[in-house]
């Protein structure tokens, strides 16, 4: 029987071994589906030998399945739906954190900003005698000037931080989310 | 052309054109492995050999324009029998009006030159 031939067992187990890089039920159908090959060819009248020769050294074989099955894209619907797995890990894991990075680091950069500014205004006002007279000032106004810079200074640095994340959140979501043409498809 | 380009031109040619092929002779219904190269053998500029077919076959499968069912033998054990999917019906219909705009483009540049 062609089934329990030497050579065709043999050129088999050698294709099977090739095949490791597939997944197992993959590496199984595609041997069945050459065992079947040979199965029907011999039966339709061939040589073994000429069978085995116009399926060609096992790992040429094994490697046109490795081109087809690993260097090709895998099912488009799979990617997406792994795609949108993606998107809504980053919705749920990052949305709590993005929220309170933004709200803190924009609360911290607008009003330490402000604040120093006016601060450090403050005091220029107070040495020069032009201070507002609803303006209440209890430190020295050394104070206000050494302070103002400063508090500034951090203001500038949580919103140098806000844009940096932002960018960083944008670049993780353009990763993810597709890309126009394959959106298209 | 030295017959060697030619076989290289007509390979790479083949190799674009086999999967529309393939995907059209399923129209006709569910096919085995063993039916679908012979068939191609039969056509002489199409006989890409089983080494191609086979693993270009399981390709479409695992893009699902294909899918498999193992169907009874009158000889010897049951065989892996493909078809199209629904998805496969769609790539037949799309790759079939490139491939017509594609005759067409060529039809004319082989019968009137380029013309621009």
């Amino acid at each position: 029987m062609t089934l329990e031939h030497p050579l065709t067992a043999r050129y088999l187990g050698k294709l099977s071994d090739a095949l490791s890089a597939l997944d197992p039920a993959e590496r199984h159908e595609v041997v069945e589906e050459i065992r079947h090959h040979i199965a029907d060819a011999t039966a339709a009248g061939r040589p073994l030998e000429g069978v085995l020769e116009a399926l060609g050294p096992v790992d040429q074989l094994a490697r046109a399945y490795k081109v087809e099955l690993l260097l090709n894209p895998k099912d488009p619907r799979e990617r997406r739906s792994w795609r949108w797995l993606r998107i809504v890990g980053l919705i749920a894991l990052g949305s709590v954190p993005t929220f309170v990075i933004c709200v803190v680091l924009g609360s911290i950069g607008l009003s330490f900003s402000l604040s120093g500014i006016a601060v450090f205004v403050a005091g220029v006002a107070a040495y020069t005698g032009d201070l507002p007279y609803w303006v209440e000032m209890d430190a020295p106004p050394w104070v206000a000037l050494v302070l103002g810079p400063p508090l500034t200074l951090l203001g500038l640095l949580a919103l140098v931080g806000l844009v940096a994340y932002v960018r960083f959140v944008a670049r993780l979501v353009r990763q993810v989310l597709p890309r126009p043409r394959e959106a298209a498809v | 052309m030295q017959s060697g380009e030619l076989s290289e031109w007509t390979s790479q040619l083949r190799r674009g054109v086999l999967e529309l092929c393939i995907l059209h002779l399923l129209l006709g219904g569910p096919s085995y492995g063993y039916e679908i190269v012979t068939r191609l053998d039969r056509l002489g500029p199409l006989s890409a050999g089983e080494n191609t077919i086979y693993p270009l076959l399981r390709r479409l499968k695992a893009e699902r324009l294909l899918d498999t069912t193992l169907r009874d033998s009158p000889a010897g054990p049951p065989r892996l029998y493909y078809r199209l999917t629904p998805d496969g019906r769609a790539r037949v219909a799309s790759l079939g009006d490139e491939w017509k705009a594609m005759v067409r483009a060529v039809a004319v540049c082989m019968d009137r030159g380029d013309q621009s």
